[in-house]
């Protein structure tokens, strides 16, 4: 089986001659979890919108679950489930009732209408609140119902827009392991995200598009190791041993260490030196109270590639799991 | 590929793909009734305005018949206004419409409906039939309630039955008008903005009052006003009985609207389609 998205030169020119998405070449595997970032107004929207035959190209080509986006658009509607991080759902509504208004519009039996509604509320933890209507559920609830109502006919691949934004953490992990249980039946993902560390959980391959052309795409890893190696700082028990400390390691290149009595190495094979930069130290009788190994991270590749920061990284972001050493 | 599309069984042989637009349409049409029930705010307005001009009237020009040159002999003025209430109830019910698909676009839940394969006049059609089920609904309230105060009508069953196809007919009308203003604008405050200026339309019309009363200018636009036939021809079977002529000429309005707003709503949806 080919492609699940493709893309050839797909471009998209606004009235005024505004080219929001300037020729973007995709491909994303069947089974995957693909990862789009941008920062707004990068052309991620709008690229997602054309996709999903919400929005017609300009110029290009793209086909989806092997059917052209512009002449078999109909069919490209059969086999995606989109959740659009905008799209409202009727808060008159009961949960059950607009599972069986999307199962209905996505031409399932009569017969199997119900039953797959049941199975969907089910499958997404709202058994108990599907009778109740969408205007009293919490925000995760309704992130819930979104996903669960871009499956009802089982899509191959599916859309997901921002899924988790605004979500604490506890649904925000939920969420992920929906998406990666769905993914591991067989179901293509297209993610967009504000937030790297979705992408990073996520995706297996990750493409950033800025001003309207991809300008990086590959494994999370990949990436990360392109913008920089590991660094590892080391807090001395003596500042005073700070200079003595990099004559001994001079073997390693230093960076500019973030507090005084400390000290910065890049360690380009990663995790593996720790113990060898110890070892020296040692040696040297120098003493050590802390270590921090940090890994480049999405957020660094990102900013290497558009100059930004991802909009909304950091607002509302849970602590970091692991405490810095003081 | 390890996961297979849900077969849509009901698709299969021509009888499927007869019956699946209908199927849509009647969810979205479902959907369209309970968004309007289920919010008393949208529904209210409908009924109550329209009660309460007729109340007014009927208190006001109670004397009117007989007295007023021109009025014609009807058994009592509540008799004449049960057709402009319909007509106002529908148009407002029409804002309600209009505002509710402007807030579907706003909202998002239009891209929904247009990322889902639903067929595109299915998406209109699902509203309009709301609004022709809301509409119908209504004039059979206004005639009932007019009919516990002592009006009847003329036509008896045939009657009433011509009123609620009139009614049915113009909902149409005024629900594509209503789609219209919305996916050219996209914003349910335009589509409340603009529909006072279709109450003013029904106003300078013969709703309320028949044209022989009126004078001067206000007649020569009443003269030109649809509203006025559309009224008159549906106020027949309440106040004369079966005159066909201007029941006639009151149905042909009334599909002449219709076809003009629902051909113009579907401009729109390919415009907005296709501009994105």
């Amino acid at each position: 089986m080919s492609a699940a998205v493709q893309a050839t030169r797909l471009e998209r020119r606004f009235k005024g001659g505004i080219l929001a998405v300037a020729g973007v070449d995709l491909e994303v595997a069947d089974g995957e979890v693909y990862g789009f970032l941008g920062p707004n107004g990068a052309g991620k929207s709008t690229t997602v919108r054309m996709l999903t035959t919400l929005l017609r190209p300009t110029g290009g080509s793209a086909a989806v679950a092997g059917h052209d986006v512009v002449s078999a658009a109909s069919a490209v509607r059969r086999s995606i489930g989109v959740a659009l991080q905008d799209a409202s759902i009727d808060p008159y509504m009961t949960g059950r009732e607009l599972l069986h208004l999307q199962a209905t519009l996505h031409g399932i039996s009569r017969r199997d209408v119900k039953p797959r509604a049941t199975a969907l509320l089910e499958q997404v933890g709202l058994s108990d609140a599907g009778d109740r209507r969408v205007g009293t559920y919490s925000g995760g609830m309704r992130r819930r119902l979104d996903l669960a109502l871009a499956l009802v006919h089982r899509p191959t691949v599916l859309f997901l827009d921002e899924p988790t934004t605004g979500l604490d953490p506890t649904s925000r992990l939920a969420l992920w392991d929906e998406v990666r249980r769905l993914n591991g039946e067989g179901t293509t993902v297209f993610l967009t995200t504000q937030y790297l560390e979705e992408a990073d959980q996520l995706a297996d391959r990750v493409g950033i598009i800025d001003d309207g052309r991809i300008v990086a795409e590959g494994t999370p890893g990949a990436l990360k190791a392109e913008v920089g190696d590991p660094t590892l700082s080391v807090t001395l028990t003596e500042p005073a041993d700070a200079d003595a400390a990099l004559v001994a390691l001079s073997a390693y290149e230093s960076s500019v260490p973030t507090k005084a009595g400390c000290i910065a190495l890049r360690l380009p094979r990663g995790s593996e030196e720790v113990a060898a930069v110890i070892r020296i130290l040692d040696g040297a009788d120098i003493g050590v109270s802390g270590l921090d190994l940090s890994m480049p991270s999405l957020d660094d590749v990102f900013v290497e590639k558009t100059g930004r920061r991802l909009e909304g990284e950091g607002e509302g972001e849970e602590a970091p799991l692991v405490a810095e050493p003081s | 590929m390890t996961t297979e599309t849900l077969a849509p069984d009901d698709r299969a042989g021509w009888l499927g793909s007869l019956c699946q637009p209908a199927r849509e349409t009647l969810a979205l049409s479902r959907r369209a009734v309970l968004g309007t029930i289920r919010l008393p705010q949208a529904w209210v307005p409908s009924i109550f305005f329209p009660l309460v001009l007729m109340a007014i009237f009927s208190g006001s020009f109670g004397q009117a018949p007989g007295n007023i040159p021109g009025f014609p002999e009807v058994a009592s003025f509540l008799d004449f206004a049960v057709a402009g209430a319909v007509i106002q109830g529908i148009l407002i019910g029409g804002t309600t419409a209009g505002s509710a698909f402007a807030i579907d676009i706003e909202r998002g839940f239009f891209d929904r409906l247009v990322a889902s394969p639903a067929r595109r006049g299915s998406i209109v059609a699902g509203r309009v039939m709301g609004s022709v089920a809301l509409g119908v609904v209504g004039a059979l309230l206004f005639i009932g309630i007019a009919a516990i105060f002592g009006a009847r009508v003329a036509g008896g069953f045939a009657g009433i039955l011509l009123v609620l196809l009139m009614a049915g007919i113009l909902a149409a009308a005024v629900g594509g008008l209503g789609i219209y203003l919305a996916l050219r604008s996209g914003s349910s405050e335009a589509v409340q903005g603009t529909f006072p200026l279709f109450f003013a339309l029904l106003f300078f019309s013969s709703a309320f009052f028949p044209r022989e009363t009126m004078d001067g200018w206000f007649r020569v636009v009443a003269d030109l006003n649809p509203i006025s036939y559309l009224a008159e021809g549906m106020r027949a079977p309440i106040v004369d009985g079966l005159d066909w002529p201007t029941i006639l000429i009151g149905i042909a309005i009334a599909i002449g609207l219709a076809v003009i707003s629902l051909a113009a709503a579907a401009v729109a949806f390919r415009r907005r389609l296709g501009a994105g």
